[in-house]
């Protein structure tokens, strides 16, 4: 798994924010030091196919939810199989935010590592299941 | 205003083939206080102190000038900063000005140089406007079920408006399928569903004493320079608190409205701007285009000048021009795309929508 991402919350509003801001966007306030977990979903998504200068085509980028509502954007190495919702992973590689699709496994493996008690694991393993096949559906397009 | 598109001139001559005809049209040769508004002069022209510059370049040397900025909304930006000055009894009349110049960059260039509107920390990422449009517009399909037809009808309605404006950059229709077909820029979004890089200016003149049409409401609304700050895509805070402004100032809604000019920088902000506004109840503004609701002869025309897809986007021109297109509308002076109205509304965008702008006008009886 990767690292926890280091972020900051408003004392005031509770709002998170990454990458770590020293005033609250609302209110101006100091902000405290937090950290998250590298999980998050999907807001959207672009392939941007005339990148500024310093960047190559085709140029993934991505908008991800993480726990708490904090929003990032990431770079990602493609974007098939993404699609808004779903799961990713989040790496930061020299202070810029990667996504990576997480597959049946890795969700798998995560699920099972969260839940506590026996049950549980059996119910967030069927959870995993039914979810990997829901994303892997047909669909119409956009 | 001048014609807009691929120019030659620099830009204070863009901006002195503007001013005289406002000045003129107004009966005046000499404004009160000169307001210029240009996005950023000194790195696509390498020119600043525009206020003065234009002001000598004028034959005004003497009129006091400022000059306002924000973003890609300088241009009513400018004409609040005018209409506040005489509203405060420190100015009779204020001539307002706005233009860009950016056609005699490279295209990615210029791209950079409006993208200097974008946070910095998202920027580092590679985005631009087109890339964050790309994310909205992913975002308003999945989640309001807006449709690439739609988003293409938006193009192929404003082509035909601008193919009626003399002053529109581009002045030839396009067919729907060469708009759902063309290259894509930054997924889903296309070339065609793009305003072009535009060079030209436009001209106001506002005065104390009573004229044909007046500024009925003026709103500003503001929201967070990073798109990472907002919890919703799909709509702008900035223009629903502009609207909310401006029509609490012209004491009436959007049922009064009879006519729109819209920023369809990219041509999905149309829709979501329409429901923004509140001219066009939520989750209606694809189908209303579909239905040609929003197209000259419609129900309620929206961009009958082309909007920013076909008249073009010379920054900060922009915000001035759709206020002079609904100036020739309310009078009935806008030949070969007239419509009917009394009253007008001009939407305009800052930056990816953190500072924007709505505008009521009204045609006095």
């Amino acid at each position: 798994m990767a690292q926890e991402l280091r972020a900051s919350r408003c004392p005031r509003c509770r709002r998170i924010v990454v990458p770590p801001a020293s005033l609250c966007p609302d209110h101006p306030v100091k902000m405290e030091a937090a950290v998250l977990p590298p999980l998050g979903n999907v807001v959207s998504f672009t392939t941007l196919h005339s990148p500024p200068e310093g960047f190559r085509a085709p140029l993934h980028l991505a908008l991800v939810e993480l726990e708490g509502g904090a929003r990032l954007f990431c770079h990602g190495a493609a974007t098939d199989g993404v699609k808004i919702g779903s799961r990713v992973s989040v790496e930061a590689v020299d202070s810029v935010f990667y996504f990576s699709n997480m597959g049946f496994t890795d969700r798998a493996r995560l699920f099972w590592r969260r839940a506590g008690a026996r049950g549980e694991r059996i119910a967030a393993i069927g959870k995993s299941v039914v979810k990997g096949v829901w994303n892997r559906r047909p669909r119409g397009q956009d | 205003m001048t014609r807009f598109g691929r120019r030659d001139e620099n830009l204070p001559d863009l901006m002195a083939e503007a001013a005289p005809t406002a000045m003129s049209d107004a009966g005046m040769d000499r404004p009160d206080a000169l307001v210029v508004a240009a996005m950023n002069p000194e790195e696509f022209t390498g020119e600043g102190n525009y206020g003065s510059l234009l002001g000598t370049r004028l034959g005004l040397s003497h009129v006091p000038a400022i000059r306002v900025e924000t973003a890609t909304s300088s241009g009513v930006a400018a004409v609040y900063a005018g209409y506040a000055a005489i509203a405060a009894g420190i100015h009779r009349s204020v001539l307002v000005v706005g233009g860009e110049k950016m056609s005699h960059m490279a295209t990615p260039r210029a791209s950079e140089i409006i993208g200097r509107s974008i946070d910095a920390h998202e920027r580092s990422y590679g985005t631009t406007m087109p890339a964050l449009a790309g994310l909205i517009t992913r975002a308003l399909m999945h989640r309001r079920g807006v449709t690439l037809r739609e988003i293409s009808q938006v193009a192929v309605k404003n082509h035909a408006h601008g193919a009626r404006n003399p002053f529109a950059h581009f002045q030839e229709p396009v067919k729907l399928e060469a708009v759902m077909e063309s290259r894509l820029v930054a997924d889903p979004l296309r070339l065609f569903h793009c305003c072009p890089i535009s060079d030209g200016a436009a001209a106001l003149m506002l005065t104390v004493e009573p004229r044909r049409v007046r500024i009925a409401g003026i709103g500003q609304g503001a929201d967070t320079l990073a798109v990472r700050y907002r919890t919703d895509l799909t709509t702008f805070g900035a223009t629903q608190a502009a609207a909310q402004a401006a029509y609490r100032m012209a004491g009436f809604g959007a049922e009064r409205v009879e006519v729109a000019e819209i920023h369809d920088a990219f041509t999905p902000f149309e829709l979501i701007s329409l429901e923004d506004t509140g001219l066009v109840p939520p989750g209606k503004a694809g189908r209303a285009t579909l239905d040609g609701e929003t197209a000259v002869g419609g129900r309620l025309p929206v961009n009958p000048s082309g909007g920013l897809k076909a008249r073009g986007h010379p920054l900060a021109a922009t915000g001035i021009a759709q206020l002079v297109e609904l100036t020739w509308q309310l009078r009935g002076t806008a030949q070969g795309r007239q419509v009917s109205a009394r009253v007008g509304l001009a939407q305009s965008i800052g930056g990816l929508a953190t500072n924007n702008w709505v505008t009521l006008v009204e045609a006095r009886r």
